[in-house]
């Protein structure tokens, strides 16, 4: 594919193309406004596009006065945080490498009927997961399960496997078979046709698939909600919990915890982003 | 001994057998090329030799040793794939040490072997590079290479020119020919190309739907077809085969009834045939010749159409609503609608019965 310049589609597409930019972008930049706007620049009408900056909802989102009392006292608002990156972390770990296996087995040895398999193992994806909850959250209280880390994270991995089995498999049938049988001819056994020649050729796919199961943990609402506890909370449902204030909604507040929330994810996709376009473009080339 | 021998070896996926009940023996220094149509079971034959694919039945004995029950790994065999199976990331050099790694050889004899190889297939300018920054040529080159670096016990080639342009092709065809008498191993090449199989191999084995039709040297399998098929598979333009009765079989000149002219054919030798039977009468276009009188020998019939060949002329011929074809000689200056008469060549003529056998005094 020839390379084009930088600028080639000329100033009237670019211009075009800026402002429906800036409408995708303009809410999230509205929160990342509002999180330095102090609370009464918050709330005043229209907007204040022009204020003074400050950092008071950061620090309240980590220390806040309790109701009728000026002592600042800690939230342990951290723990939350933490939860967040370790249950999403953790979940997305052993989908991939559970979904990758699958998917490895899936396109290379299929069983009989595969499709089928395939077929079902998508359904679960089918319905919302509300329809879910009630049997979930009843096992989950039989078993013990509810508002432990174990829980939340088997229940997120089962969550993610489905989508990181369906994208491995297409990732690994792309592959051009006969480099494994050459391997196979060159001496090596089936543990290193998959880890030394298989997987290498599929890293874009597993940053792909681990940025998207990772986006769909992290934002996950309904689940933490009703299966975790005040320790394991992850930050969706924390977050939540500060919009039913006593006295009315702190939107600053609110907006800092955003922009803290949305690092992490924002980060890993910056950094895997180059892999993430030669994964969601995969097989759409020609080789 | 370097030697492959398969012994009524049967491969179905499910209801399709795709490998039926074939035997065949490679000695060593042998050049067998597996040549068909596609899909007719030549390439899962090769991968169940090189155990990548599992036999139904049937055995399989390399070095006259059995090997049903040995991976891939352990049958110490080399293959060359279709579309070369480079490791991507690795440069030319390090795809041609990859084979080697499991030899336990120092640096030192990897270096040594590399550049050797490297030498005889003209890779020295290219050995750091990767495969997508390479040519097809220099890719299937490289493909041979890794194929032929170890010393294994036979070597395997899967239609290794099949994804080269066609003046590249008969360059390799020499050189893959010249590498492979320097190996002295027993090889097996498939291949749907039959130039490819008339150059390369000292032994063809021709298949179809599975089965083996015929295993000869490449003269005899042009020259002694042994059924309508073969005949019709190998020499291009492809072989006239036109149905005929015998009217006359008392000695060895037999009458031949066909395109509703009779014509005489000396067969050198008496054969076993039945008088009013059809059969089938194969001729190549280039076994006829231009003679000036119309006799019993020799056909009699209207140019219909001429196709130009180069130094050579492809005509068609009618003959009562049918037609046959046969190449001649440019100098001859055929014309469209003329009359020519053309005599068969002796000893290029074949007898098939309604089965599509042959028939002939060996």
């Amino acid at each position: 594919m020839k390379k084009r310049a930088i600028g080639e589609a000329g100033w009237l597409y670019t211009g075009f193309a800026a402002v429906v930019g800036f409408i995708y972008f303009f809410p999230v930049l509205f929160i990342i406004l509002t999180a330095f706007r102090s609370r009464s620049d918050t709330l005043a009408t229209p907007p204040k596009w022009f204020f003074t900056p400050t950092f008071e909802n950061f620090y309240h989102i980590f220390f806040r006065s309790m109701s009728n009392s000026t002592e600042y006292v800690a939230t342990g608002f951290h723990v939350y945080f933490f939860n967040s990156i370790y249950i999403s972390g953790m979940s997305v770990l052993l989908a991939l490498i559970i979904g990758t296996l699958a998917a490895y087995g899936f396109s290379r040895h299929p069983l009989r009927g595969n499709d089928t398999y395939l077929f079902i193992i998508l359904t679960t994806r089918m319905l919302p997961p509300i329809i879910v909850i009630v049997p979930i959250f009843l096992i989950f209280r039989i078993t013990g399960l509810a508002g432990t880390y174990t829980g939340i994270i088997l229940m997120y991995t089962a969550f993610n496997l489905p989508f990181s089995i369906w994208m491995m498999k297409s990732f690994f049938d792309e592959l051009n078979t006969e480099i494994e049988d050459a391997s196979r001819m060159d001496g090596a056994s089936e543990r290193s046709v998959f880890f030394g020649v298989c997987i290498p050729q599929v890293y874009a796919g597993l940053a792909a698939t681990s940025v998207f199961a990772l986006i769909l943990t992290w934002n996950e609402f309904l689940f933490s909600l009703l299966l975790t506890n005040k320790l394991t909370r992850t930050m969706p449902p924390a977050m939540a919990r500060t919009i039913g204030g006593e006295i009315n909604v702190d939107y600053g507040l609110l907006a800092a915890m955003i922009c803290l929330f949305i690092i992490p994810i924002f980060l890993i996709t910056y950094l895997l982003q180059n892999q993430l376009l030669r994964g969601v473009t995969f097989g759409t080339i020609k080789k | 001994m370097s030697t492959i021998e398969l012994h009524n070896l049967t491969k179905a996926f499910g209801e399709l057998i795709a490998v039926n009940d074939v035997s065949l023996k490679v000695e060593e220094n042998e050049v067998l090329c597996l040549l068909g149509p596609s899909g007719c079971g030549k390439t899962t034959t090769l991968r169940m030799v090189a155990g990548l694919e599992v036999a139904t039945s049937g055995d399989i004995l390399i070095a006259n040793k059995n090997v049903n029950n040995l991976d891939t790994r352990d049958r110490n065999l080399a293959m060359a794939f279709q579309f070369y199976a480079l490791y991507p990331s690795l440069t030319v050099a390090e795809n041609l040490a990859n084979p080697l790694h499991a030899e336990n050889l120092s640096t030192e004899e990897v270096r040594k072997k590399i550049f050797e190889i490297a030498d005889i297939l003209q890779l020295r300018d290219i050995i750091n590079r990767k495969p997508h920054q390479l040519a097809e040529g220099e890719k299937q080159r490289v493909a041979v290479g890794r194929a032929i670096i170890r010393d294994p016990e036979c070597f395997l080639f899967d239609e290794p020119l099949s994804r080269l342009d066609v003046q590249l092709r008969e360059q390799m065809r020499g050189q893959i020919k010249e590498v492979l008498s320097n190996l002295k191993k027993a090889t097996v090449i498939v291949t749907h190309d039959q130039l490819e199989a008339l150059t390369m191999a000292t032994k063809i084995a021709v298949m179809r739907d599975g089965f083996i039709e015929q295993v000869s040297s490449p003269h005899d399998i042009f020259a002694k077809p042994n059924n309508t098929f073969v005949a019709g598979f190998i020499g291009t333009p492809q072989m006239n085969i036109l149905d005929c009765k015998i009217s006359n079989a008392n000695s060895s000149v037999v009458k031949i009834n066909t395109l509703g002219q009779e014509i005489e054919i000396d067969f050198q030798s008496q054969l076993d045939l039945n008088v009013n039977d059809d059969y089938y009468l194969g001729i190549r276009p280039r076994s006829f010749e231009i003679v000036n009188d119309n006799s019993s020998d020799s056909f009699s019939g209207q140019v219909d159409l001429i196709e130009n060949m180069g130094a050579e002329v492809l005509i068609h011929i009618k003959i009562n609503e049918s037609t046959f074809r046969s190449v001649q000689n440019k100098s001859h200056q055929i014309k469209i609608g003329e009359t020519i008469n053309l005599k068969p060549k002796k000893g290029q003529v074949h007898l098939f019965n309604k089965e599509g056998k042959v028939i002939r005094n060996e």
